[in-house]
């Protein structure tokens, strides 16, 4: 049972995080909340799915946003204007946020390649080796010469970077510099991004 | 509480520990345990997990590489699966997969985001048949003696937009029916804006000023964003980034005209009467060029403004029945290519009544 939540989460829900985080910095003012706001409405997806799969999962996935940052909104004691006002003007519409679809497997294939050829060179080398030549950790370790806890850590590392890409599209694609820049924890500016 | 970022840190490292082929029964209890912990780490782990296994697909990269090391980056970008990403573009989005009201699902919101450079080519395939070039046929002996490099005039029909690269390595975005002259040459590099409104990236060169004229009136850059527009006998400058001088030829009695420098953020009206100033913030600026990615921002404004707006992309012309629905405010962001959701968003959400006709569409307040 689980694992077919697994599934339909991941198929469902993880393909539109791309939207949904576009979704969430035009609504939300401060930029280093996103990563948080964006896990607590996975959890409430995935928990309201859990007791009933929704039937319309994109529309619910943009609900539980809106409803999740109403109500963060009125938990917190200072409302900025500009939050509310620009929120608003969106309500109505926001269930007909076109999904970034990109199912097709070339589409697929090509994010893929895009969010390795973002990661660090070393990283890069790692994920390359073990995905791509797949090869055991404990041979990519003796050919780069590194310790197989460090093969490991960048495993992590890079699984986490692909992911940002993969699913989040990273709106970085031609200013990797901006990954950076996301990544950190910089006091959030605007709610809109600058450029 | 551990953050966000700490939850999918240690997700990842449990991934990658389950993923390093020394993997035992112990270790499965402890993840299992890990993930029963909360419905975060659960979701953190079947994100990271989900994209580990998408990425064995990386194997297909292998094909024809070199064994032992990664090849240099940017090789997949050359190869057919480069094709342009149809999300965005506006009539692929006509095709919602989920099968919501047909027209409704076209209506898209622009991602608020950063300025993403790879869009351009999607978005010149889509326009680029509308946009006729004209090269400039011009270049003799003449134009070499001044040191005139490059000159040309380039044009959008209605609801065309165009990006054209100069060979300095600035670019022009044209807007909707517009048209620009350009003529770079040794010591100046000239636009005129001749009709419409574009947006400019000035490359940086100090000796080199970027100036865009527009009737009597001169805006000058050395390397910054901005947009010009011409309404009418006015005009209108948008600053994105840098700082831009907008300068007047001296009147008729040839008096000399002040000159207004203008920082990022600003928006300026030159009309007859003088130029009016408003600063705000870069993101206020730019909300005013989104319609380089295909939308149009409004913010508590005025219906009768929003359709002028509109009317600048559409041939099919939003008109104001009456004075009331005119001064309706509306907010929000759409594509302008997009007219009749507009309309049927307006008729839902406010008290209008469209009535449609095949060049026009008139409102009417009920």
């Amino acid at each position: 049972m689980t694992e077919s939540i697994d599934a339909w989460f991941a198929r469902e829900i993880l393909v539109h995080e791309e939207a949904l985080v576009h979704f969430l910095r035009r609504c939300w003012p401060h930029r280093e909340e996103i990563h948080d706001l964006r896990q607590e409405v996975y959890v409430r997806v995935y928990e309201a799915a859990g007791k009933s799969v929704p039937t319309a999962p994109k529309s619910f996935l943009f609900a539980t946003a809106r409803h999740l940052m109403t109500d963060r909104l009125r938990r917190s004691r200072v409302v900025s204007i500009e939050t509310v006002g620009d929120f608003e003007s969106i309500n109505v519409l926001i269930d007909e946020v076109s999904p970034e679809r990109w199912c097709g497997g070339r589409q697929v294939l090509k994010r893929l390649a895009d969010a390795f050829d973002r990661l660090p060179d070393r990283c890069r080398e790692v994920i390359w080796l073990r995905r791509v030549e797949e090869l055991p950790q404990k041979e990519v370790a003796s050919r780069l010469g590194i310790s197989e806890k460090t093969v490991e850590k960048h495993v992590a590392k890079g699984i986490r970077l692909i992911a940002e890409h993969f699913y989040g599209g990273g709106g970085t694609r031609a200013r990797p510099r901006q990954a950076l820049q996301d990544a950190g924890k910089e006091p959030g500016h605007g709610q809109q991004q600058t450029d | 509480m551990a953050s966000s970022r700490q939850i999918e840190q240690a997700a990842a490292a449990w991934l990658a520990r389950r993923e390093s082929g020394a993997w035992a029964g112990t270790d499965q209890a402890g993840l299992d345990a890990w993930l029963a912990e909360s419905t975060a780490h659960r979701v953190a782990f079947l994100r990271l997990e989900s994209t580990w296994n998408e990425s064995g697909r990386l194997t297909a990269l292998g094909a024809g590489q070199a064994p032992g090391a990664a090849p240099p980056r940017g090789q997949w970008s050359a190869s057919p699966l480069d094709r342009p990403a149809p999300a965005r573009a506006p009539m692929a989005s006509a095709q919602s997969p989920t099968g919501g009201p047909p027209d409704l699902a076209r209506l898209v919101f622009a991602p608020r985001g950063k300025e993403r450079p790879a869009r351009w080519p999607r978005l010149l395939a889509a326009t680029f048949t509308g946009a006729l070039a004209l090269a400039g046929a011009g270049l003799g002996a003449h134009h070499y003696f001044y040191g005139v490099t490059e000159q040309a005039s380039y044009a959008t029909a209605l609801g065309d937009l165009n990006r054209v690269p100069l060979s300095d390595g600035s670019g022009a975005t044209l807007s909707s029916d517009s048209r620009i002259a350009v003529s770079l040459s040794r010591r100046e590099r000239h636009i005129e804006l001749q009709r419409g409104e574009a947006f400019f990236e000035a490359a940086k060169d100090p000796h080199r000023p970027f100036v865009v004229s527009a009737g009597p009136r001169q805006v000058v850059a050395v390397g910054t964003r901005f947009a010009v527009r011409r309404d009418g006998p006015d005009l209108r400058v948008v600053v994105t980034e840098g700082t831009v001088r907008l300068e007047a030829s001296p009147d008729a009695q040839g008096h000399p005209q002040p000159t207004t420098l203008l920082p990022a953020g600003s928006l300026a009206i030159a009309s007859r009467n003088g130029v009016v100033v408003r600063t705000g913030s870069v993101a206020d600026a730019e909300r005013l060029v989104d319609w380089r990615s295909g939308f149009v921002t409004f913010r508590d404004t005025s219906l009768a403004e929003a359709a002028s707006e509109f009317n600048r992309y559409n041939a099919r012309k939003l008109v104001m029945g009456d004075a009331d629905v005119g001064a309706l405010r509306v907010g929000g962001n759409f594509r302008w290519s997009n007219v009749d959701a507009f309309v049927r968003l307006l008729e839902q959400g406010f008290p209008v009544r469209a009535e449609a006709g095949a060049d026009r569409i008139v409102l009417h307040s009920l």
